[in-house]
């Protein structure tokens, strides 16, 4: 982009820069705002039907314009600060949130489109995610308000440990691919007709689930929005925040679910890649891309949604317990499975056993199938040992800890 | 020479140092441990400056994300200790202040020393490797990858490692001997279905935590 600034029009490399870096800047945002309307649109009309209701369908056609009315609403509305409230760090929360929340599209493939293509892409969302705690601590601090406080220690709480399982979910993809950067995570999953999605492979779609349920804890989906649990707390860190103040929060909240989809998206489902893309090639293959792109995108929001009509709110401690004592062991065994498989298919000088005993290692053009075979059923039968056993131990203590009450009640301590 | 790294990097550096005197300064600590976290960020925007992409990420997501959040937390935790009122500089404060510049100079001058010969040759390099967006920086100067840090983790500095493991899984291992609590200790809280049962069993009348007998709903309706 910056090349064809210089070329076509003559201008010099700073202002090049500056002029695309602008206009990138500029594309993100007003998409993110844009698919985050659709998104709280979609959201409610999904919901209604799986409620048995309409849900919006009044402004616009099928309702499509009630989230510029909300829009317009919310700017209307008074903005108050409480009188006691530390004013500055109070105003600063939702600017926080929607910066944290907008640096993580900087680094989304949008199809074969690409922003800007770090070599820590995948650690950048994750890194930059984590800074959305901050806004919600500010916010829960600084209304000097109860709820609000405690719905920024659970979410701060939360987002701690859940980072972990989501950046350690991660960790087999990495391994698998070699690479950081989401630009060669996505080409690396091009082969086989564009369906060579990581999500196909047994470590993949361990992974996949894994980081998808972390991720929903990061974005304060259902069985996880407990920071903003509107019949326990009020709205959580939320509470005092009206008019566009509080807009900007739903908004940087909505945006964060975006940008949990498209992530997902990109690492695991293949980002654009599928049938097709290579075949047409240039501006209809990048096309045709960006549809798979979006297509996979609200496929995973529609889950979303699904989810939360479906999954009641989690208790405090069950969150918790669920994080440490379920999702990380798992997560931690899948690293290992994920070390075996790239061991299996790939090694060929490091462990000469290994060819003698599969053969060479396969290429893009003639995969070796006995040692991708091998690679599944070793690794199937590892996470789903660990899946088996994890789940019983979690069974038992807990079996355990009500045998234990009831006993205790049953003798009227 | 190229201006535009030079004001960024000023730019950068003056953001990290006002909010690091800010951090000493304010009385507030909420407010002290925020500014911290701004110091923070600056360094990482320098790291990237330095297109140490992988070092900056690291150090938002540990010092930032992380280390500043649990520091924020405690604070919270703990009641009444927003530092309004408190004094901030007592008698002995040069002695802070010579310990401080101590330790800056221990970090600085082995620096200075061992590479003050090639200050000259740096900046040179420096400047002819600032190279035109897009291109790859010139070999010499070429700062550590994902893969190098990695590999001299597995490699060059295997002990430090290993060593700086054992020592956080120690420290895991005593929060989690600390913050242990025998699982009957603590009982768990009935749902309403299973208070019901229990009476129509004529067991027990619900008990608190402490043991007291609790109002059942009827008695609290009855008032």
């Amino acid at each position: 982009m910056v090349e064809t600034f210089q070329q076509t029009f003559g201008a010099p490399l700073w202002l090049a820069v500056v002029l695309a870096s602008g206009l990138k800047v500029t594309l993100i945002l007003v998409g993110g705002s844009l698919g985050m309307m659709f998104l709280t649109w979609y959201e409610r009309r999904a919901i209604a039907y799986m409620q048995d209701r309409r849900g919006p369908n009044r402004v616009g056609p099928q309702g499509l314009l009630q989230p510029i009315a909300e829009a317009i609403k919310t700017m209307t509305k008074e903005d108050t600060t409480p009188l006691e409230a530390d004013r500055i760090v109070h105003f600063l929360a939702p600017v926080v949130m929607l910066a944290a929340t907008v640096l993580t599209f900087a680094i989304i493939p949008w199809g074969n489109l690409f922003p800007s293509d770090l070599s820590v892409g995948v650690l950048f969302f994750v890194a930059v995610g984590g800074l959305h705690t901050l806004g919600m601590l500010m916010a829960g601090w600084g209304s000097n308000n109860k709820f609000a406080l405690l719905g920024g220690m659970r979410g701060v709480a939360q987002m701690v440990s859940y980072e972990i399982p989501q950046v350690m979910a991660v960790i087999p993809i990495v391994l698998m691919t070699g690479t950081m950067s989401m630009q060669r995570i996505v080409e690396a999953q091009s082969g086989f007709g564009g369906l060579a999605w990581n999500v196909f492979t047994p470590v993949g779609l361990f992974a996949f689930v894994l980081f998808f349920i972390a991720s929903l804890a990061e974005g304060e989906r259902t069985p996880f929005d407990i920071p903003e649990a509107d019949s326990e707390i009020v709205a959580g860190y939320m509470t005092e925040y009206t008019g566009m103040k509080f807009a900007v929060f739903y908004l940087a909240n909505y945006m964060t679910n975006l940008a949990i989809c498209f992530i997902t998206t990109s690492i695991f489902l293949g980002g654009g890649n599928g049938p097709g893309v290579n075949e047409l090639g240039g501006f209809l293959g990048g096309f045709l891309s960006l549809i798979y792109f979006f297509i996979k995108a609200l496929f995973l929001f529609f889950i979303m949604v699904l989810i939360r009509a479906t999954v009641p709110r989690l208790r405090v401690d069950q969150l918790m317990g669920f994080a440490w004592k379920f999702l990380l062991p798992l997560v931690l065994v899948n690293i290992l499975s994920s070390a075996l498989w790239v061991s299996i298919t790939r090694w060929d000088q490091q462990a000469q056993i290994f060819t003698t005993w599969f053969g060479a290692p396969g290429t893009a053009d003639a995969p070796n199938f006995i040692r991708l075979g091998v690679a599944v059923a070793v690794t199937v039968a590892i996470n789903l040992g660990a899946l088996v056993m994890v789940m019983g131990l979690n069974n038992r203590a807990s079996q355990e800890h009500m045998r234990a009450t009831d006993e205790e009640l049953a003798l009227g301590l | 020479m190229n201006y535009i790294v030079v004001v960024i990097f000023l730019l950068l550096a003056a953001i990290t140092l006002v909010s690091g005197v800010m951090v000493v300064t304010v009385k507030n600590i909420i407010h002290s441990a925020l500014w911290l976290i701004a110091s923070f960020i600056g360094v990482a925007a320098l790291y990237l400056l330095m297109e140490a992409e992988f070092l900056a990420v690291v150090q938002i997501l540990v010092y930032a994300g992380a280390v500043s959040i649990l520091v924020l937390f405690a604070i919270m935790l703990t009641r009444h200790v927003t530092g309004e009122g408190t004094r901030m500089l007592y008698e002995r404060w040069w002695v802070a202040l010579l310990v401080a510049l101590v330790l800056f100079g221990a970090v600085i001058v082995p620096t200075i020393w061992n590479q003050g010969a090639n200050w000259d040759a740096a900046a040179t390099a420096a400047q002819s490797s600032i190279t035109a967006f897009g291109e790859d920086a010139a070999p010499g100067t070429a700062v550590a990858s994902t893969i190098n840090i990695g590999e001299s983790f597995m490699r060059e500095y295997l002990l430090p490692f290993e060593i700086a493991s054992l020592l956080l899984l120690m420290a895991l291992i005593g929060a989690i001997v600390i913050a242990f609590e025998e699982p009957t200790s603590r009982r768990r809280v009935l749902t309403l279905a299973e208070e019901h049962a229990l009476k129509q069993r004529g067991i027990v009348e619900p008990r608190d935590a402490e043991g007291a007998v609790m109002p059942t709903i009827e008695a609290e309706q009855a008032l």
